[in-house]
């Protein structure tokens, strides 16, 4: 297996897996969308009750969402996520009570009227977890409202909840490839606009392809031209892979802990197997 | 209700690209532009921004 990276930045990541095969690129995308460890918020405090503002006004704890709709919302928010100094919550030495090393602690304190972001909560302990992606609307707030929350994020996988999904629409293509056959068709009478992606230009009597990667394998070139001109077929061998990260992982950790993953289960596999 | 902060089908966050898809919009650019200019490429997050109702506002006097 081999990767050739085209684009890789905090949330895309598109390269090419070569020598592979349609099963390992398959594994490889299940894990990235499953296994992948995330942090989100999994635990919501609400304060009920009157909440005293600065100059000792009186705020009501009420809010034109559900209290469970916000809790669902906040666990959404992507939070930045150290995969080297956290274990998940039940495998840590704290035995699931929630320490330092396996939760992290958010206090949300918001007077209305105003709407309350993602950027108005506030990490207890160092600022590195601040959310980064700081304008997603929680709720908005009326005059006389306000709210006040304790949320505790912990480390999740994909499998559990969508919220500790950290890579978004991971996907794969076969790499692609346009071969002509010159004596069945007249090139220069040929439609290049037929292509939906704009690959195909015209060049002294021949047809040349800009950007093999960006074919979709759609077949159009080869429907619009004589039977056996054109063909359009996959490498079984090769592939195009890209993924979106939500901000939480930078795209390349993402990758390289998914492949310790990926290879950490298929020795369990392995080893499992052998002892049959 | 207000603008959901995932996506429902692919999971991208679209809830902090929504306001500044009001503001731009209401200044005379396209939803195409706008849409495209901020990275929102699938149309399942598109339609999560273009088909939204925001409602909140309604529902705020009324708790």
């Amino acid at each position: 297996m081999e990767i050739e990276v085209r684009e890789m930045n905090d949330n895309f990541a598109r390269f090419v897996l070569s020598d592979a095969s349609p099963e390992l690129a398959n594994s490889l995308r299940r894990v990235l969308a499953s296994e992948l460890p995330k942090m989100a918020i999994h635990n919501v405090e609400f304060h009920l009750g009157p909440i005293m503002g600065e100059d000792g006004k009186e705020f009501e704890s009420v809010t034109p969402l559900f209290d469970e709709m916000i809790a669902h919302r906040l666990g959404l928010v992507p939070l930045p996520t150290y995969l080297d100094e956290f274990n998940f919550r039940s495998e840590c030495s704290c035995k699931g009570e929630g320490c330092p090393s396996c939760t992290v602690m958010y206090s949300l304190n918001k007077k209305g009227p105003c709407t309350v972001y993602s950027g108005d909560l506030e990490p207890l302990g160092s600022d590195k977890f601040r959310v980064r992606d700081e304008f997603i609307p929680i709720v908005k707030l009326g005059p006389n409202q306000a709210i006040l929350v304790y949320a505790t994020a912990e480390l999740g996988r994909g499998r559990e909840h969508a919220k500790f999904q950290a890579v978004q629409a991971p996907g794969y293509s076969y790499y692609p490839a346009i071969t002509f056959n010159y004596d069945k068709f007249d090139a220069s009478r040929f439609d290049v606009s037929c292509c939906p992606v704009r690959i195909l230009e015209k060049k002294g009597g021949k047809i040349d392809v800009t950007d093999i990667e960006k074919c979709t394998l759609c077949q159009a070139c080869a429907d619009s031209a004589p039977k056996g001109a054109i063909a359009v077929t996959g490498d079984e061998t090769k592939f195009v892979f890209r993924f979106e990260t939500d901000g939480s992982l930078s795209a390349a950790s993402a990758l390289s802990k998914a492949a310790d993953i990926l290879e950490k289960m298929s020795e369990e596999l392995a080893k499992k197997v052998s002892s049959l | 209700m207000i603008i959901p902060v995932r996506c429902f089908t692919c999971g991208k966050v679209i809830g902090s690209s929504y306001e500044i898809f009001l503001k731009r919009t209401a200044m005379g650019e396209t939803a195409k532009e706008v849409l495209d200019s901020m990275g929102i490429n699938r149309y399942c997050c598109r339609r999560m921004i273009i088909s939204h109702a925001d409602l909140i506002d309604e529902v705020l006097p009324f708790h």
